[in-house]
């Protein structure tokens, strides 16, 4: 009998006014295991890593002034080391945490739903199944190993120094990385993917932390999307066909 | 054997709070020792369930869906009835009363229906309190609407889905009592006997219709909240599972069945198209404000509607009765549109509807105007039909959608078989020969919420019974009888469906004990029931196996029932010699071919006995008394 | 016209299912979904076949009994319809309709096209109600609803519970369902007094099911034969945040 679970578990907890009363703020933590609070998290940790790739994506379009520009805005950021410590940190600890959940969530889909259908259909408009939602863990995935990649190569990468400084030429390293054909071009592919990740991505966040999101945010999140991925793709396209200097 | 309905003494406005008063209680402690069997979980049902539950029962319920919400409760569309008077109209419960019970055309007990007028406000409370979301004022107040030609704005409404909002509004307080671990829900349950032990009804068999195993429950009381025997008439507005055996099983262990013949048609649903249409939808007979009806003036005319000019068209309803027009009550319109297809008049396809046309309406008050009132209903026409009814007539033909008629209950709405109770549709009691719209819920939210835990409770509190285990005889009695009958319905492999038996009966019953009758008709009504009953049980088709889902064989358990009941409907239709609410008997009519009442004979309910498959059932008669209220013919000029 | 059927069959829920074709001719534009599959189980029945199992009940889009996918659609391709609504004018002579039981591990399948959806009643059991007792509450006009709210909550409660909404999810996640409860209840004030607990304790249960989590998909709403909005889902998510705030 399927009910005598639920009338069993009741019974031998008795419903007390008490035990109703710490219902009334459920703990933090709990969040973790709650199917809305994953949500949550995942759309407040993407959030902020989306807010983190647009403000380096306009730190990349200083590069568009002139190269000792870009180079300021880097010795200003080495500059600021302990803060830049903890904003890494910070960034780490949301990336951990949006992609441990982003694992969880497709391990609960792949076991909330065991034998595929064979015939299946998205039913359109109101609908906001697109591609962008269908492959959020592999963008998202792909996004990570990116990650790792971006950072080997600037990071991480040789050390320029502006000619009659210590300072660090981020500008030349730069312009080097994207004269390789190769190499440009996964990273445009790549930022592709980062734009078909925001496309669902700020909206379903918007969505997650309970505003009530009218198509006109929808579509908002959808041209955001494109427009974050565009501004990133024009720095390593402009390079590479020489149209900086 | 005399019918006594233990009316409490007193003027009739205090009857009810005589009863409570003086009725005896269940110590609290002593009410978790007892355990309520609830069949059913429709309005009355799962308020019943909820209800006793809260009280401290031990309560075991059981339904034919998956889930409690599903019962066709939630199928009600108009409202639900409550002498509120918020709207400052002049309704009171006395109105209320009279109202309800003059609609019943004095069919029904004044007592009972006084006592259901005094509980309509409690409801109402109940249901807003549990977020039952109706239709609200700008001010934030709840707003109400006229109904069915009542002279007072006394009806609740959600939109078009009022059945729906108070029945989920009672699946929730019963699911809180399941948490609770008071009520214990037993889905996919079809109930196929009772064990009466000492003359009372001490418990249930039933089938799991998932396993075909037969199950066995015992308990202290037994309540039936079943539903209506519309399908009884195949095509019905009712959903496709509502049936009537859980109340013939107790008719055939004693509980007399009453007033059979009393089932209402709706003049307006969407007609039959095809041969394999199962099912009638009903569309709010609001609908009748501004659409005006009629047929051809020339049988077999086969123009298209909006090449019939205005001279070829006859308004039949307004020529018939200038004063309400459209608006003449139910059972009339449906009546009249039987007349006209009749005469070969009928409109469509199948020749079986008549037009309800808006071209009037829409021209003189515009296009949007009607949207806004019907645009939902005209969708749904257009949906099922295909065809714009903005643009063509719509087409319409009567239904049946509720049966007044049911178990015979006391006023404390228990059986003649002491510890069953009967509750809702299932039971006779409360619309007379005519249901008046919106008083359905009413009645069954009544019955569950307010009025059972009381008489449940005084009937624990006075009755001597010991407890009883499930392996006693009569359970094993009922179950092996159960399982025969079961078994019986697989063994026969003839080669009709059980489909084309439940049709063949729907027309049977349609033509002969439907909108009109007459005592010829009925007797070869009878005699088709009978025989098309015996071809059943020589030549029905049912695949498969008893120990696994099979809604085939379920279907041909409750059309089997259906076969009996239909006969019995035309024996109850043929003994009323009268015409009266929905019943018209085509010998008793006015001039004005209006239904003609015999009260001296016929101010009774007419309650049938069970004496064996064989002999016919005895007739015993509730004479009902008016003291309040002076009957009148019903006229409508 | 002539209809070709591919349809899920499946003994019970332990046995492995499959594709079984079938043709039926003759059929009328103005039968129902439903009643094709009436008209194929007499066919069946006509050839001694075993006929194929479905639930329905209402016919009229109601009671939710009904479901199934149709050709990849959750109730197939006409928007705001449950499949006994949907009519066979939707369908050309010659067509073929796949049909698969909801697929979810919440939902096992019980018998071809039947699913046991037991699991929304205990969503509902863990707190998708007031707890009010009969006979204890105020007039009916005591406490004052504003239009608006109630609106928009009977836009809520119009729920039906079909299963559509995790039918069609790309994660079988019961998120519009549960949420279409918690708001419909939040927006009143008689709701109002367990709204914190009842949030927590049905999305609990939801999860305690075997629901997937909720990826704004939005899948739900189109399929959804109330048409019920996923700002259903985001009013959840907000009762959801008001438990995590002292004051909320």
């Amino acid at each position: 009998m399927a009910f005598s679970s639920i009338s069993n578990s009741e019974k031998s907890k008795p419903r007390k006014s008490e035990s109703r009363k710490s219902d009334h703020v459920a703990p933090p933590a709990e969040m973790w295991q709650s199917s809305i609070g994953k949500k949550i998290l995942t759309g407040v940790t993407g959030l902020g890593l989306v807010t983190f790739v647009v403000i380096h994506a306009l730190g990349n379009l200083t590069l568009f002034f002139s190269a000792p520009t870009f180079n300021y805005l880097a010795y200003v950021i080495e500059r600021l080391r302990p803060l830049l410590y903890l904003v890494e940190f910070s960034l780490l600890g949301l990336l951990l945490i949006h992609i441990a959940i982003g694992i969880r969530l497709y391990v609960g889909k792949r076991s909330a739903r065991r034998i595929a259908y064979t015939a299946y259909e998205s039913a359109g408009a109101p609908s906001r199944q697109t591609l962008a939602s269908r492959t959020m863990i592999f963008s998202g995935l792909l996004l990570g190993v990116f990650l790792i990649w971006h950072l080997a190569t600037f990071k991480f990468g040789p050390v320029y120094r502006v000619p009659g400084s210590t300072d660090r030429d981020m500008a030349r390293l730069v312009f080097e990385t994207f004269q390789q054909p190769i190499y440009t071009a996964s990273y445009v592919i790549v930022l592709g993917f980062l734009g078909l990740h925001l496309r669902h991505g700020f909206w379903s966040a918007l969505h997650s932390l309970g505003v009530a999101t009218k198509p006109s945010v929808f579509m908002g999140s959808d041209d955001l999307g494109r427009a974050i991925s565009i501004a990133i793709k024009g720095l390593p396209i402009a390079i590479y066909f020489g149209l900086l200097g | 054997m005399t019918l006594n309905a233990r009316i409490p003494d007193g003027p009739l406005t205090e009857k009810w709070d005589k009863f409570k008063d003086h009725c005896k209680l269940v110590n609290p402690t002593n009410k978790a020792k007892h355990t309520i069997l609830v069949v059913g979980t429709g309005l009355a049902g799962a308020s019943a369930a909820a209800t006793l539950a809260e009280q401290g029962y031990q309560v075991k319920s059981f339904c034919i869906q998956d889930s409690p919400r599903r019962a066709h409760s939630i199928a009600a569309q108009g409202g639900i009835n409550a002498a509120k008077n918020y709207p400052n109209d002049g309704d009171s419960v006395w109105r209320l009363f009279y109202d309800t019970i003059k609609g019943g055309d004095y069919r029904s007990r004044e007592a009972n229906v006084y006592r259901l007028a005094q509980i309509s406000n409690q409801i109402i409370d109940h249901c807003v309190a549990q977020g039952v979301p109706f239709a609200r004022e700008y001010s934030g107040l709840l707003t109400n609407r006229s109904f069915g030609g009542a002279q007072v704005s006394r009806t609740f409404y959600a939109r078009g889905q009022t059945g729906q909002q108070l029945l989920l509004g009672a699946y929730g307080a019963m699911m809180r009592q399941v948490a609770a671990g008071r009520i214990e829900l037993f889905p996919r349950r079809e109930l196929l006997d009772f064990a009466v032990i000492e003359g009372q009804a001490r418990g249930i068999v039933v089938r799991n219709l998932l396993t075909g195993a037969f199950e066995r429950y015992a308990g202290d009381a037994v309540i039936l909240a079943t539903g209506g025997y519309s399908n009884v008439y195949y095509l019905s507005t009712n959903g496709k599972n509502s049936n009537v055996t859980a109340a013939w099983r107790a008719y055939k262990r004693g509980a007399l069945f009453a007033n059979p013949c009393f089932t209402q048609i709706h003049p307006t649903c969407i007609p039959v198209a095809s041969e394999f249409q199962s099912k009638l939808t009903l569309m709010s007979e609001s609908l009748r404000n501004d659409g005006r009806v009629w047929v051809p003036k020339k049988a077999g005319d086969k123009r298209k509607a909006n090449d019939i000019p205005e001279g070829d068209r006859d308004y039949y309803l307004e020529t018939r009765d200038p004063t309400f027009g459209n608006l003449v009550p139910r059972d009339v319109a449906s009546r009249n549109a039987k007349q006209v297809i009749d005469e070969g008049r009928g409109v469509g396809k199948t020749g079986l509807a008549v037009y309800l046309d808006f071209r009037d309406a829409i021209a003189s008050q515009g296009k949007d105007a009607i949207a806004a009132r019907y645009g939902n209903l005209f969708d749904m026409y257009q949906r099922i039909t295909g065809e714009d009814p903005y643009e063509v007539p719509m087409r319409i033909y009567p239904a049946v959608h509720y049966t007044m008629g049911g178990l015979w209950v006391d006023y404390h709405l228990m059986s003649t078989v002491p510890g069953l109770f009967v509750l809702g549709e299932a039971n006779f009691s409360d619309h007379g020969a005519n249901r008046l719209g919106a008083s359905a819920l009413m009645q069954g939210l009544a019955d569950g919420y307010f009025i059972i835990p009381y008489t449940l409770g005084d009937y624990i509190a006075t009755s001597d019974m010991e407890p009883v285990e499930t392996d006693h005889d009569a359970f094993g009695e009922a179950e092996a009888s159960a399982r025969a009958r079961t078994l019986k319905l697989l063994s026969i492999q003839g080669d009709k469906t059980v489909l084309r038996f439940h049709q063949d009966l729907g027309q049977l019953i349609w033509n002969g004990v439907g909108m009109s009758r007459s005592r010829k008709q009925l007797e070869q009504t009878i005699a088709d029931v009978r025989s098309l009953r015996a071809e059943f049980w020589q030549n029905l088709l049912v695949p498969g196996e008893a120990n696994t889902l099979n809604k085939n064989l379920e279907f041909a358990g409750r059309v089997a029932d259906f076969m009996e009941l239909g006969e019995l409907m035309a024996r109850d239709a043929l003994a009323r010699e009268e015409s009266c609410g929905s019943h018209f008997r085509s010998e008793y009519q006015t001039a004005d071919n209006e239904a003609q009442r015999i009260d001296e004979q016929y101010s009774t309910a007419a309650a049938w006995k069970y004496t064996g498959d064989e002999q016919p059932p005895e007739r015993f008669s509730e004479p009902l008394t008016f003291e309040n209220v002076k009957l009148t013919q019903r006229s409508y000029k | 016209m002539k209809i070709n059927l591919s349809v899920w069959r499946q003994e019970n829920s332990q046995s492995d299912g499959s594709f079984y074709n079938y043709t039926i001719e003759n059929v009328q534009s103005d039968l129902s979904f439903l009643e094709l599959l009436d008209m194929l189980n007499e066919q069946l029945m006509a050839k001694g076949e075993i006929p194929v199992e479905f639930d329905h009940d209402c016919r009229e889009g109601i009671c939710g009994s009904c479901g199934m996918m149709v050709n990849g659609q959750a109730h197939g391709p006409q928007k705001k319809t449950a499949v006994c609504q949907l009519y066979m004018r939707n369908f050309k002579d010659g067509d073929t309709v796949t049909l698969e039981p909801w697929r979810a591990t919440a939902f096992p399948v019980i018998k071809d096209l039947v699913v046991d959806r037991s699991a929304f009643d205990r969503i509902v059991a863990a707190g998708g109600y007031v707890s009010v007792k009969t006979g204890s509450a105020p007039d009916a006009n005591a406490v004052l609803v504003k239009k608006t709210d109630a609106d928009q909550a009977f836009d809520y409660a119009t729920c039906i519970s079909c299963g559509a909404c995790v039918a069609a999810c790309p994660n079988a996640s019961a998120s519009l369902f549960t949420a279409a409860k918690i708001s419909h209840l939040a927006l009143l004030a008689q709701g109002n007094p367990e709204r914190k607990q009842r949030v927590v304790k049905m999305t609990q249960q939801m999860t305690a099911e075997g629901f997937g989590d909720c990826s704004n998909h939005g899948e739900c709403q189109a399929v959804c034969p109330k048409g019920i909005s996923i700002d259903a889902i985001a009013q959840m998510r907000r009762e959801y945040i008001r438990t995590k705030l002292p004051f909320g």
